[in-house]
């Protein structure tokens, strides 16, 4: 049963979706609810022991779980199929965007923003193809991102903000080193956003 | 409306608004009317939260302008000469290399606690279980010749009953007897070439089942000839009304075939 999980983790986790606890019980456990936590914990121990990943639950009241990565990142060229890497150049930039502009920003920022990279959301780009549905769709389902509409705006507006897996994945001091390192400046410089980056975590 | 001029920090617009809907409400005494009050509070209060963003954000002062600049050089822009030409499109004369954004996720990849994603190395089976195949009809090949040999032709697989269908193929066989016999009316077919389908043993089994119908139901006889083979031709209608009185002249005789013999 355990390995079973671990394999359908495994799979499940391909296209950066979410996992469900609904799911892993339907396909997998089935008749084995009454020690559906036994197993899931076995299942999360293969996983850091034989893969160096983690089971991590992202929505305690509707339990969806995502994998990450427990191994410190090595250095080294990364096997990645298809556009992920220039997908993930892309994420990283705009998450430092958010979080420098103190964790959430209006769609229309973020556009204005993008387009200083010459990455233009109304037009289709040669790496990204259809741009605004990368960051809109994509990204909002891995919950890299969450969008939100803004009540009572006409035309509507939305504002982004960091999605549940970025908050596991990416720790914010990280990214304000990223900044720091881009700009040639210390971390320090911007003190508030690094007071935030180094609260403690939960 | 007013929103940017409400959100410059310097403002008191804001306040300046809240208060005068207070007023106002005092003198509120339609349903449709505290919506539209209620609706300036939500707008309101967006407003109000901005602005304490903008404040928390003004006391570290971030740069997009200059962070989007950095990061493009970071890529690797080419920064070209621009001749100042009529700008009235966005279209900056410098240009990124192709492998700009590949750079920015090597970087990034770093800073990402991304589990690296599963994929079998050698490829795998697809995932789902195969979707049970409709059991496809059956289209028998005909095999023909316009010799005077008889000739299976197609057999599709009917949707009738069993028993419809061997009727019916009865019926085709005695038909087929009967059209040869009309071209060739003194020529009796010798049984053998009638019944035996070169290319399929089974179905020369099937012809011959079929071929025992006809003659039990007094359609066809078969007869011995000169060198004790058996021949095959149909009895012509006239002929059939004698058949029924000289039931008793019907004989049974087994004809056996195997596999070898028929090779």
């Amino acid at each position: 049963q355990v390995s079973e999980l671990v394999q359908f983790l495994l799979v499940k986790d391909q296209k950066k979706i979410p996992i469900k606890r609904a799911d892993m019980l339907k396909n997998i456990i089935r008749e084995y609810r009454n020690v559906y936590s036994e197993i899931v914990k076995k299942a999360d121990r293969t996983l850091q022991e034989v893969f160096g990943l983690q089971l991590v639950e992202i929505d305690t009241k509707r339990h969806i779980y995502i994998l990450i990565n427990n191994l410190p990142q090595a250095e080294g060229q990364y096997l990645c199929r298809g556009k992920e890497k220039e997908k993930m150049g892309l994420l990283l930039v705009t998450l430092s965007f958010i979080f420098m502009k103190g964790s959430s920003v209006k769609d229309g920022a973020l556009w204005e923003f993008l387009h200083l990279l010459r990455v233009y959301p109304g037009k289709q780009h040669s790496v990204f193809g259809d741009v605004k549905k990368l960051v809109t769709e994509e990204f909002v389902r891995q919950k890299y991102l969450e969008v939100t509409p803004i009540p009572l705006t006409d035309p509507p507006e939305f504002k982004f903000q960091w999605g549940p897996r970025a908050e596991k994945e990416t720790p914010k001091k990280d990214v304000l080193n990223f900044v720091a390192k881009i700009q040639g400046k210390d971390p320090t410089f911007w003190a508030s956003q690094y007071a935030e980056a180094n609260k403690a975590t939960t | 409306e007013n929103r940017e001029a409400m959100l410059n920090s310097k403002s008191n617009r804001l306040t300046e608004a809240l208060e005068e809907a207070n007023r106002l409400f005092d003198g509120v005494c339609r349903a449709r009317e505290a919506a539209l009050d209620a609706q300036f509070l939500v707008i309101a209060s967006n407003i109000g939260r901005e602005k304490a963003t903008e404040l928390h954000s003004e006391m570290s002062a971030f740069d997009s302008t200059a962070f989007a600049e950095d990061l493009l050089t970071f890529m690797g822009i080419n920064r070209t000469e621009v001749e100042e030409t009529d700008d009235s499109e966005d279209v900056p004369g410098d240009f990124l290399p192709s492998d700009a954004w590949q750079k920015m996720g090597e970087e990034a990849a770093k800073y990402f606690r991304r589990a690296p994603t599963f994929h079998y190395m050698m490829g795998s089976f697809k995932s789902e279980p195969p979707v049970q195949k409709q059991r496809i009809e059956r289209q028998k090949k005909a095999s023909r010749g316009r010799a005077e040999r008889a000739m299976p032709a197609q057999l599709k697989e009917m949707e009738q009953s069993h028993q419809e269908a061997t009727e019916k193929e009865v019926e085709r066989i005695l038909r087929i007897l009967q059209t040869h016999f009309e071209n060739d009316p003194n020529t009796p077919i010798s049984f053998f070439d009638f019944v035996i389908d070169p290319n399929s043993f089974a179905r020369t089994v099937e012809n011959a089942f079929h071929v025992s119908f006809l003659i039990r139901d007094g359609l066809a006889k078969i007869k011995l000839d000169e060198d004790e083979l058996p021949i095959i031709e149909p009895i012509k209608p006239s002929e059939r009304v004698e058949e029924d009185s000289r039931a008793a002249e019907r004989n049974q005789v087994v004809i056996s075939l195997n596999r070898k013999d028929w090779k």
